[in-house]
């Protein structure tokens, strides 16, 4: 034993064996596919930045300057007469209506195309093994398909396009927002119920088939029970998201607090702009709010399984209670409903031959214009939307990095336990400089683009570059969110052993932080950059270029076919993106 | 002295009031020696180890690194001492995407310029990548550099770490825990490297560890914790059977390791007591 452990001791340089071929060298640098990449790249960035008409020194000219000085001065005071907030109290009960009402829609058109493009129902798996090949499940088969095909179709087209059409289709007002809402969120909703459908465990399925319950059955006593959890948090969360897109949908028409805003901009009448963006984003938060506050009830009356549901079994008083006030919830949640429909109008509306005005609006529509001088007419504008979201994006990205490291609060409040004196001079300092990028993260964020695009136009004129940087903005806002969270979230331990060996904050950042929180960073960015494209197709509705630009257009001028064809380029343009995006994401994830 | 702890006490707040990891810890430790640091989980051991790479304040009492006392540091000198203080965590600590080569580069970060951080992102320089791919040579990782480091086994993974350490060159190496989760060969091969590492390198080497056996083995020297208070500090040869017993009593785990052949490891000891 000694000895053994001596000679251990002493040979503790033979481990190293003698290697040959794994002399490190540099990987090469320069290779011909790089270069091609680098050149493509570069030569598709000064596309971009010709198309969306970047112009850096327009935001240095004194009249810029000078005009967004007179608009800031102009935000101050905020319009707070009892006449003005009149006025506003109504557009937020019009906005919040229009949400519950689009909610309410896009639930009704997205579970049943949800429940029928569910490819476990109707196409393949355990439920289906068994049966014959006839022509009855082919079809039905095909028929799922075909559901599926039209979620993607609805999901595509931006909520704000279907709202130019029904704005033609039924007239301006909160019906057409409201319908808008139903169609694009019910596209969304569809998508999201099916998957959630197909993700379910599906050995329940198989022992309750193998019984011989038929498909409905199997639907309600396998399936929903699963599903319900997630079912119901994303159509909360979809609440959320109609609440804004409903502020937006005022915009074209539809009433609420962006009819608002566009009129008081219009009318220079920035006090009142303040005012109602405020409401905006009250609204917003109250939403969030809501939700999350009816999210976590509805966790704590958990289907069986989870923890709170034993917990409340152990104590029955509890568990009525909570059954009581679930009750009273749904009860509000109905009147909250009836309530949301009335003031859309969408009761009175509907007896006016509501479905006969838009069929006649599709048939309109049809056949779409493919004449050749239209088309080439189109180049210019698709280019600009290209371009618009990915300088957008970049100026996003740069926006959200230089924010999101003083908004990290590991970064900045590193180890108050560690050893080592700090100033309170210096705490100071970093408290303040994190909590004002915070508030302009926040802010950033929940001014939304087309408001942003109004206030851009204010400073470099009409045009894609005013569009170009009000999704800048905004997305600098949420990708600053997201980067400061993931690099919050990035396990701790491997920076202690950095920061252990003597490393500075910023080689932690380079060594530690950065190569764990890449995957994540540029997934995220990448995900933006597919939602900026769908918005770069409508910023044109409010003067900010691309592709929403020819669709205002032509709505305008009654040419429907035209719209139809350029409704199609928006769809195509959005299925490509989506599948680059993958691409991107996967092989980055890869790395 | 490159140690020299002072009557140190560390507390936490926690919900029953402050509650103490350390309380009222003496000892020097001189340069080149080796000390293993023995006594039941909960014991304090990982707490004193962050206070001894300056990662973490004591509540109370005087902590020297070297002469210099560590609470009047400004967080440059911070630096520059844990610079010459290599760890070696239970978990590993290594930065999981990057690949074994960057996680060596990582034990030179504190000697880099700002500069040459950002350059050695891109492209490590020439030198340092040499240095690195010797360290790796050594704990005969050399043909994995390419590979991240979360698709290493948990031996290379440890050696990995040992490899960052070499890199850094430190004066002082901490190991907490270097053998927990490793299996007897494995436990053989790494207890060789670190021992050659501290005593070819003329480095100090401290180790908490919970297997007595292994303490007893290659450590001359021996404090013991319990409780958050040092049990004894003694010579590894002049370490009893009862001072073990007294230190596991009702750790029912730990107590037949303790009837090993002390008799045997004390000799040992004495031919290979630090200078």
């Amino acid at each position: 034993m000694i000895l053994k452990s001596k000679s251990i001791v002493n040979s503790a340089n033979n481990i190293a064996r003698p290697s040959a071929g794994h002399e490190w060298r540099a990987a090469p640098r320069v290779n011909l596919a790089r270069v091609t990449a680098a050149l493509a790249v570069t030569v598709a960035l000064v596309l971009c930045w010709r198309a969306a008409e970047i112009r850096p020194t327009a935001l240095f000219e004194p009249g810029t300057a000078a005009a967004l000085w007179a608009f800031i001065r102009g935000l101050f005071p905020p319009d707070l007469s009892l006449e003005f907030l009149r006025v506003v109290g109504s557009a937020i009960i019009r906005t919040a209506a229009l949400a519950i009402t689009g909610t309410t829609l896009a639930i009704a058109i997205g579970l049943p195309l949800g429940v029928m493009s569910t490819p476990t129902l109707w196409q393949r798996g355990v439920l289906l093994a068994g049966e014959p090949l006839g022509a009855a499940r082919l079809s039905i088969a095909w028929l799922s398909r075909g559901c599926r095909a039209l979620l993607g179709l609805l999901r595509a087209i931006p909520d704000l396009m279907w709202g130019l059409f029904f704005v033609v289709a039924v007239g301006l007002g909160p019906l057409a927002g409201a319908l808008a809402l139903g169609v694009s969120y019910g596209g969304m909703l569809g998508r999201v119920y099916a998957d959630v459908f197909e993700d379910v465990d599906s050995r329940a399925l198989e022992a309750l088939h193998a019984t011989g319950a038929t498909r409905l059955q199997v639907f309600l006593r396998a399936i929903w029970p699963q599903a319900k959890p997630s079912i119901v948090a994303y159509t909360l969360y979809l609440l959320e998201c109609c609440a804004r897109s409903a502020a937006v949908l005022g915009f074209i028409g539809a009433g609420g607090i962006g009819y608002e805003i566009n009129l008081s901009m219009r009318l220079f009448e920035y006090g009142q702009v303040l005012t109602l963006i405020m409401a905006l984003v009250g609204l917003v938060a109250a939403t969030d709010f809501f939700s999350r506050y009816l999210r976590r009830r509805l966790h704590a009356n958990a289907p069986a399984g989870s923890l709170a549901h034993e917990h409340f079994e152990d104590e029955g008083g509890l568990r009525r209670r909570a059954d009581g006030r679930t009750r009273a919830t749904l009860g509000i949640f109905i009147v909250m409903i009836a309530a949301s429909f009335y003031l859309t109008g969408f009761i009175s509306q509907t007896r006016t031959g509501l479905l006969s005005r838009i069929i006649h609006f599709v048939g309109q529509s049809f056949p779409p214009e493919l004449d050749g001088g239209f088309l080439r007419q189109l180049g210019l504008p698709l280019v600009q939307t290209i371009g618009i979201s990915v300088m957008g994006t970049l100026i996003g990205i740069a926006i959200g990095a230089v924010l999101a490291l003083p908004a990290t609060s590991s970064l900045i409040f590193a180890g108050e336990d560690e050893a080592g004196n700090r100033s309170p001079v210096s705490r100071g300092a970093r408290a303040l400089v994190y909590y004002f990028a915070r508030l302009a993260l926040n802010l950033l964020r929940s001014i939304p683009e087309l408001v942003w695009v109004l206030m851009c136009i204010l400073a470099v004129g009409l045009g894609p570059f005013a569009g170009t940087l009000a999704i800048g903005l905004h997305s600098g806002g949420v990708l600053g969110k997201l980067y400061a969270e993931t690099l919050e979230e990035v396990p701790a331990r491997p920076l202690e052993a950095l920061r252990a060996s003597g490393a500075r904050p910023l080689q932690i950042l380079l060594w530690g932080i950065w190569p764990q929180a890449r995957p994540t960073l540029i997934s995220y960015t990448v995900l933006r950059w597919e939602m900026n494209l769908r918005v770069s197709t409508i910023l044109g509705l409010v003067g900010g270029g691309g592709l929403g630009q020819a669709i205002y257009n032509n709505v305008q001028l009654g040419f429907y076919s035209r719209t139809t064809t350029i409704v199609a380029i928006v769809y195509a343009l959005v299925i490509t993106m989506d599948w680059l995006g993958d691409r991107l994401r996967s092989r980055r994830t890869a790395i | 002295m490159i140690y020299s702890l002072e009557n140190i006490t560390k507390s936490y707040q926690s919900r029953n009031g402050a509650e103490r990891a350390l309380d009222g810890l003496t000892f020097n430790v001189q340069p080149v020696e080796r000390v293993a640091l023995l006594g039941p989980s909960g014991a304090g051991k990982t707490t004193l180890f962050r206070l001894l790479n300056a990662t973490l304040r004591p509540t109370s009492g005087m902590l020297q690194f070297d002469g210099n006392d560590v609470s009047a540091m400004s967080s440059r000198d911070l630096r520059q001492m844990r610079r010459r203080i290599g760890t070696i965590y239970q978990q590993h600590q290594l930065v999981p995407s990057l690949s074994a080569l960057d996680n060596t580069l990582c034990g030179k970060l504190g000697s880099w310029s700002l500069l040459e951080t950002v350059r050695n992102v891109a492209l490590p320089k020439k030198s340092d990548a040499k240095r690195a791919m010797a360290a790796l040579e050594s704990v005969g990782l050399a043909d994995k550099h390419r590979a991240r480091a979360d698709e290493l086994s948990g031996g290379q993974q440890q050696r990995l770490t040992i490899a960052r350490v070499l890199m850094q060159d430190p004066d002082v190496i901490l190991a907490d825990e270097p053998f927990a989760s490793l299996d007897p060969a494995l436990t053989e091969t790494i207890a060789t490297l670190l021992l050659g590492l501290a005593q070819n390198g003329k480095r100090t080497l401290v180790a908490t560890l919970h297997d007595v056996d292994l303490a007893l083995r290659y450590f001359p020297r021996i404090i013991a914790l319990r409780n958050a208070r040092i049990v004894f500090d003694k010579l590894t040869s002049e370490v009893s059977r009862e001072d073990l017993t007294s230190l596991y009593a009702g750790d029912s785990d730990l107590a037949p390791l303790v009837d090993s052949e002390i008799k045997e490891h004390s000799e040992f000891s004495k031919q290979h007591r630090a200078p």
